[in-house]
């Protein structure tokens, strides 16, 4: 096994272990297939603008996933941004620290394809 | 060089608005009250939904959406417009330097708009973005329609304000990197005031009243009298 396959496997304890850091995503594609995995999310209110590089008030929020997890979950491609208003978005279930149930939509993602991860920006999303 | 001890030389107290301030503050109570009697229009018409003519009026705020950021349940989705001051510019030909100035202004009338993406219950969905961006559209369309009525040329402040026009609007959008969790869409209606602006005029005593009457003699010679006391 190659140090790269190591480090994709790895993923396994870094980015899914919910003993560790791992978080539970419920994964929704536009079909209606959805899955529960194990990633990070994250929802933040604090913004850099980057034209003065100051901190101001906004609202991010971004799911992390592994790219093998997703299709050993039976997807047949992977979240990404959906435009088309006669499609169903692909969707993220998951709740905060405080254990409230929020949902998103992906607004764009960022596969990355050399260590497997996939990173999605989300937008609010009303089911 | 000592300069001395300066002294102050107005003698009245400074505490009323500038004419650019009351002209900010009319502008907001103008749209406030025309938005108002739209929503009332709209369901007196019939229409299915008066609050498309809602629209929620702010006064020199600079992040009024940001109780759009976390979306509860009850948090109100209706557009917002903020009315901001922007600058003036004397027009020193037809102004005087001790009592009154002729200056136009410029006002901001900022629109903001929330849009979510939504299942539209069918085999789509309704994109947020797309949403925000006529809904901010929409609250343009009532500000411009509102401001630039015959009705309110002058703002409802003659002699005060001499000229108001639309200078321009553009659209704009109020996030960083495409990364916020929700669309905000923004547009701006500038606003040119020609408007007078008044000094603070002191008061002064009465020196010395001279009285002049000008009279023609049969010459045609015209001749003046004049009566003065004087000391």
């Amino acid at each position: 096994m190659s140090l790269r396959e190591e480090m994709e496997a790895l993923l396994s304890e870094t980015l899914e272990d919910p003993e560790l850091f791992g978080w539970p995503i419920t994964v929704t594609d536009p079909g209606g297939e959805s899955a529960q995995m194990y990633g990070q999310s994250t929802d933040i209110s604090l913004l850099i603008d980057p034209s003065t590089k100051e901190a101001v008030s906004g609202r991010t929020a971004s799911v992390v996933l592994r790219m093998s997890s997703l299709v050993a979950a039976g997807f047949t491609s992977l979240p990404k941004g959906i435009s088309d208003m006669t499609l169903k978005p692909w969707r993220m279930d998951f709740q905060d620290i405080l254990l409230n149930d929020h949902t998103f939509k992906v607004k764009e993602s960022n596969p990355d394809r050399t260590l497997g991860i996939l990173v999605c920006i989300v937008e609010v999303y009303r089911p | 060089m000592s300069v001395g001890n300066p002294t102050a030389l107005i003698s009245t107290l400074i505490d009323k608005q500038d004419n650019f301030e009351i002209i900010r503050d009319k502008i907001a109570d103008i749209l406030k009250t025309e938005t108002a009697s739209q929503q009332a229009l709209a369901s007196a018409a019939g229409k299915t939904d008066p609050d498309l003519w809602k629209l929620r009026v702010f006064l020199e705020r600079s992040n009024a959406w940001e109780q759009w950021i976390t979306i509860a349940d009850d948090t109100d989705l209706s557009p917002l417009v903020t009315v901001e001051f922007d600058s003036t510019r004397t027009d020193e030909r037809s102004s005087n330097t001790t009592k009154s100035q002729v200056k136009e202004g410029v006002y901001n009338l900022d629109c903001f708009a929330v849009g979510i993406s939504e299942n539209d219950a069918a085999s789509g969905h309704t994109p947020g973005d797309r949403e925000a961006t006529l809904n901010a559209h929409r609250a343009l369309r009532l500000v411009r329609n509102i401001i630039m009525a015959d009705i309110h040329t002058y703002l409802k402040l003659r002699p005060m304000v001499g000229k108001r026009m639309e200078q321009s609007s553009m659209a704009f959008r109020p996030e960083f990197n495409n990364e916020a969790v929700q669309h905000i869409v923004g547009a701006r209606l500038t606003l040119m005031v020609r408007f007078i602006e008044e000094t603070n005029a002191q008061s002064y005593d009465i020196l010395e009243i001279v009285n002049i009457t000008t009279k023609r003699a049969e010459t045609g010679e015209v001749l003046f009298i004049s009566e003065f006391d004087y000391s």
